[in-house]
């Protein structure tokens, strides 16, 4: 009778089988990882957050830019204001002449407009 | 083409121009990272909504340190599959205290594609069980060894710990998968011969 454990060879046959088996990113995943590097990219361009501060520093006296910030909802959303900004300025520079030329260049010319959206044919199929 | 020439740079000259504001370099480091840090991750945990989430927060994590990446000092894969195996270490670990083990069942795979294709599928799938039932450290040094194709002294920077070490886990783990896998050769298309 033979040894029922698998040998070396068999072993490594199923290590190929599981590198060739390499399921890829969807491209909502991929979106949303450039999303993230476009406001990461805003962050680090703002200005250091006030709240890195002691909090305690922070309830005396307060200047006008610190009453102006909180008023529009404190750092995050300035953080959104510098991606927004950020992200103009790109756009800008990269020049995309429509939405399909703005995809490829985030996206390379793998994923198409349609990839970021789902489907409406999910809710028209009858069934 | 202009963003041809990015794809020939560096990871770690892609992630400093980055850092300096450089949108392109994000895209190429996304469509060049992106995939096998999920598939990475994918492995460890089992579970693709998971894998998805800690492959959103490994990439999170590769742009907020740009700006304060040192040159030279680690690879910028080394340091990514570090924050991987971490992240799924912690989850696993929450897993288990929160229920037993997660079985997840393997997705059928029932299309109608050849025959050596299922066996393919099959073969991934009792590995990825076996794999399931190594402890976490002998498991992510066989999956980098084996499956990601590592060097012993690339896994001991990951893992942090010395290249002895991670020649004796992916021994053992190793030997431990053979066990496990005792009894499925001929199931699994290996015949005596």
């Amino acid at each position: 009778m033979t040894d029922p454990r698998m040998n070396d060879h068999e072993i490594e046959a199923l290590f190929a089988a599981a590198r060739a088996e390499r399921a890829e990113p969807s491209a909502a995943l991929m979106a949303r990882i450039m999303d993230d590097a476009m406001i990461a990219a805003a962050e680090a361009a703002a200005p250091r957050p006030v709240a890195a501060r002691p909090v305690a520093a922070q309830t005396g006296r307060r200047g006008l830019v610190a009453v102006l910030v909180a008023a529009i909802g404190g750092w995050p959303a300035l953080a959104g204001v510098a991606t927004a900004g950020v992200f103009g300025l790109w756009i800008g520079y990269a020049g995309p002449g429509d939405v399909g030329t703005l995809t490829a260049t985030i996206l390379g010319s793998a994923y198409g407009p349609n990839d970021l959206v789902p489907s409406l044919d999910t809710y028209l199929t009858e069934g | 083409m202009p963003f041809d020439a990015a794809d020939q740079d560096t990871d770690e000259a892609l992630l400093l121009a980055y850092g300096r504001g450089d949108a392109r370099a994000a895209r190429v480091l996304t469509l060049r990272l992106a995939p096998w840090v999920l598939a990475y991750a994918r492995r460890l945990l089992r579970d693709a909504a998971e894998a998805e989430d800690v492959a959103q927060e490994a990439m999170l994590r590769l742009w907020r340190i740009a700006p304060d990446w040192r040159t030279g000092e680690a690879k910028v894969t080394t340091w990514l599959y570090r924050v991987v195996t971490n992240l799924c270490t912690d989850r696993l670990r929450r897993r288990r205290r929160g229920a037993a083990l997660d079985e997840v069942p393997e997705p059928a795979d029932d299309s109608p594609g050849a025959e050596t294709r299922l066996q393919q599928a099959a073969r991934v799938a009792a590995l990825d069980a076996a794999l399931a039932r190594l402890p976490d450290r002998q498991r992510q040094a066989v999956i980098l060894r084996h499956i990601e194709g590592l060097s012993n002294p690339e896994i001991a920077a990951i893992l942090e710990i010395g290249t002895e070490a991670v020649e004796s886990l992916t021994a053992r783990g190793k030997r431990a998968l053979a066990q496990a896998l005792a009894g499925r050769r001929e199931e699994l298309g290996f015949d005596d011969d």
